[in-house]
């Protein structure tokens, strides 16, 4: 990349089942104040605002219309990733990079207050998936199907997750679900999708998530504790589950394989410090672990088992508690990349992971598309 | 300083109500064989592919995921790719999501591709009414013709245009569509025809309207280095950028004026070194939805005096023929795919300048300028090419 990018200030709403009392914009706004106030920089300073979110789940054409000028954006240069958050972030930093802007509002926001079964259901074909009922968590479920059946992983492996995450968000007050279950209540909540049960699945949680980036010499004036973006990777999966090998994650490991050789890392689990990893459900957090290169195929579930991701391991993983425990419909990325800032800024409270100098933050552009299929890896360090 | 970018490559289709002798991967593949074919490059050569589409248009979510084989070909998969939208302005963001692609260094060689299915879209009014806000203003209507007919109405108040002027617009896009093998809209009139034609939101008219088109179209940007080995003459990206308007519509209460077109203007003229655009600018692809915003958009960008717009129509200023001539395509009023428009007059105007617009090309020219507006006339976006590197 040409020029140094890093992250300055980091904004968060409480995340909740629904924010009655709050429109869209005013959401997003809070997140938005938070992160300029965290960077004690005034709205007059950011000079472009990347949105994200995907307008058919949202209801609401343009959503762009009202995120931008709630995070600072009036009459300035602005764009909407039709994606998770992370890859947002990931527009931004491109705009950063190429020297045509000093700092940048990356804004991400979660309503989904109904179901998105169906909104995901029109992602697909009209021809062949659509009547099969193909939707995000149908086909989630034919991913962690696939996974399970060939390499022979438990659900009470996978539960396991579920029950590490679930414990880590009870330090984390920002978390939607702050209570913790254990692998038994797992593997004995409703199915939803085989293997899925409801506890495998992540909530729907209502809020918003705001990072202000910077880039040159603007950093130095801001602040001196920032999280320096080493390596970002990004990729996308073909469309047709068919022809596809369901039990591994490929656009993941692309991802991957940028940013690790941006950020010159050779052995991430020596190198990384923590995780934050998109477990969109129970057994894909298995599955990322694989694709980042920390485990043999198959491999997943012991690393958990070993303790080598849970608090205290050498590679935490979702000291927030993740996805599974605070769902932002496209936000869940970047708030992986938010609680990767904090983490290594020191600044992650009750979940801090001590001395964590390198973070890793994988989001998936979950929502809109068959499966895990777009995968966005970020690398920040605190040097 | 960024680095310098430039188009390369550019691939059109045929658009019309409802292309449906093609699926929407069959659609999209189209345009990006025709984009890399023109640059003479396989899909193995592409880095990255920015989408642009408007997926409430397409009664879709997220069609780029449907398309994603189209885009990067058999054997390319597991690219980056990243999904753009910004409403009409969709294709003019997703050419500065290309442009900011190779800018940043991360990437040489980036795909641009835009759809839109408008022909399966039940009612687009309706669907762009859930753009504005569910309390206060969606309920009178609001959409794009609505906007565009207080626009029309107030620059008719303020400065005198009339029912004539809009249909002189009408007739000249339409003149210079027939010359556009890829338009929807590929038929002549005459003012009187014009003027005879039904009311649709007043003061505006069949005529005055764009239709709803099914179409794509793909760019090729490319870094410094790669650019003079994929094009004989590329159209380098002079400058750039994008502005955004406040959400609700009371608060931006000036039609008879596009304030915030004029401002994004200023910013790019100064960037790429323009001091008098009409002098300097060999050719527009202007995005007129509606044939009054075509004169607010030369008063905007600094073609004449605020209020004199009709009076480049009149003189023909801006036909073929003319000092400055505005949408030699016929323009978004002949063929609107609304997501990918924007793309299209970024697509045209490099075409001007790499000397390959066939027919509708205007000769000599050197610099050329794209526009785009979207969101209930909220954002603009705009991108100066040029014959020579910045």
């Amino acid at each position: 990349m040409v020029g140094r990018v890093a992250v300055v200030g980091v904004g968060q709403t409480y995340h909740e089942e629904a924010k009655s009392s709050q429109s869209y914009y005013d959401v997003a706004f809070e997140a938005a104040t938070k992160a300029l106030e965290d960077a004690a920089l005034d709205k007059g300073e950011i000079d472009t605002v990347i949105a994200s979110g995907w307008d058919v789940a949202d209801g609401r054409t343009i959503s762009d219309m009202y995120l931008v000028p709630a995070a600072s954006g009036y009459l300035k240069d602005s764009a909407k990733a039709a994606e998770d958050g992370v890859l947002a972030f990931a527009y931004a930093c491109m705009r950063l990079a190429a020297g045509a802007f000093d700092t940048a509002l990356v804004i991400a926001h979660g309503h989904t207050e109904h179901p998105p079964e169906l909104v995901s259901n029109v992602v697909f074909d009209p021809f062949f998936f659509r009547p099969m009922g193909a939707s995000t968590i149908t086909t989630l479920a034919l991913q962690a199907c696939a996974y399970a059946d060939k390499y022979g992983v438990t659900p009470e492996q996978a539960a396991a997750v579920v029950a590490k995450n679930r414990r880590n968000a009870v330090d984390n007050p920002y978390a939607h679900l702050r209570s913790p279950v254990s692998v038994e209540d797992v593997v004995r909540s409703p199915p939803v999708a085989w293997p899925l049960r409801a506890l495998d699945c992540p909530p729907r949680s209502v809020g918003a998530v705001a990072l202000v980036l910077a880039t040159g010499e603007r950093i130095r004036r801001i602040r001196s504790d920032v999280a320096w973006l080493r390596g970002i990777g990004w990729a996308v999966d073909g469309y047709e589950l068919g022809a596809a090998d369901l039990w591994r994650l490929p656009s993941l490991a692309a991802a991957t394989a940028r940013a690790y050789a941006a950020a010159s890392i050779k052995n991430p689990l020596d190198e990384l410090d923590v995780a934050e990893v998109h477990d969109i459900t129970s057994y894909h957090e298995l599955m990322a672990y694989e694709a980042l290169g920390w485990a043999q195929p198959g491999g997943g579930a012991r690393l958990l088992e070993e303790g080598v991701t849970g608090r205290g391991g050498k590679l935490p993983v979702n000291p927030s508690g993740g996805v599974l425990s605070t769902n932002l419909h496209a936000g869940s990325g970047l708030l992986r990349v938010a609680e990767a800032v904090l983490q290594v800024t020191g600044r992650a409270g009750a979940h801090q992971v001590e001395g964590a100098r390198m973070a890793l933050a994988h989001g998936v552009s979950a929502a809109a598309g068959p499966a895990a299929a777009g995968n966005c890896v970020v690398v920040l360090g605190r040097d | 300083m960024p680095r310098r970018v430039a188009i390369v490559g550019v691939g059109l289709t045929r658009c019309s109500s409802w292309r449906r002798d093609v699926s929407y991967p069959e659609l999209v593949y189209e345009a990006v064989s025709a984009a890399l074919q023109d640059c003479d490059i396989g899909p193995d050569a592409v880095d990255a592919v920015v989408y642009g589409s408007m997926d409430p248009f397409d009664g879709l979510n997220a069609p780029e995921r449907w398309c994603v084989d189209a885009c990067a070909s058999a054997g390319a998969l597991n690219k980056p790719l990243l999904k753009i939208s910004t409403g009409g302005t969709t294709g003019g963001s997703a050419a500065l999501g290309g442009y900011y692609h190779v800018a940043s260094g991360m990437f040489d060689v980036v795909l641009v591709v835009c759809s839109q299915r408008v022909g399966e879209t039940l009612d687009a009014q309706r669907v762009l009414n859930t753009a504005v806000d569910p309390v206060y203003e969606r309920g009178f209507g609001a959409g794009a013709i609505t906007v565009a007919a207080i626009q029309a109405t107030s620059h008719m108040h303020y400065y005198g245009t009339t029912e004539e002027d809009l249909a002189m617009v009408a007739v000249q896009n339409h003149e210079n569509s027939s010359n556009n093998p890829y338009a929807h809209l590929r038929f002549k009139f005459t003012v009187e025809d014009a003027l005879n034609s039904r009311m649709l939101s007043t003061p505006l008219r069949l005529s005055d309207c764009c239709p709803s088109s099914d179409g794509a179209c793909a760019v090729i940007f490319a870094s410094e280095e790669k650019a003079p080995k994929l094009a004989k003459h590329p159209a380098w990206v002079r400058a750039c950028g994008q502005i955004t308007d406040n959400y609700f519509m009371g608060d931006r209460p000036w039609a008879e004026d596009w304030d915030s077109l004029a401002i994004l203007a200023r910013r790019i003229y100064r960037l790429a070194k323009i001091d008098n655009p009409r002098r300097e600018i060999d050719v527009a692809e202007l995005y007129q939805a509606f044939t009054i915003q075509q004169i607010l958009e030369y008063e905007a960008l600094g073609f004449c005096q605020k209020g004199e717009g009709a009076k480049l129509i009149r003189d023909g200023t801006t036909s073929m023929q003319g000092e400055l001539p505005v949408d030699p395509s016929g323009g978004v009023l002949c063929n609107n795919p609304i997501g990918a428009s924007g793309l299209i007059r970024v697509a045209e105007a490099a075409l001007q300048v790499m000397g390959k617009a066939e027919q509708r090309q205007v000769p000599n020219v050197k610099t050329a300028l794209a526009h785009a507006w979207g969101a209930t006339i909220g954002f603009h976006t705009l991108m100066v090419l040029d014959k020579q590197a910045p």
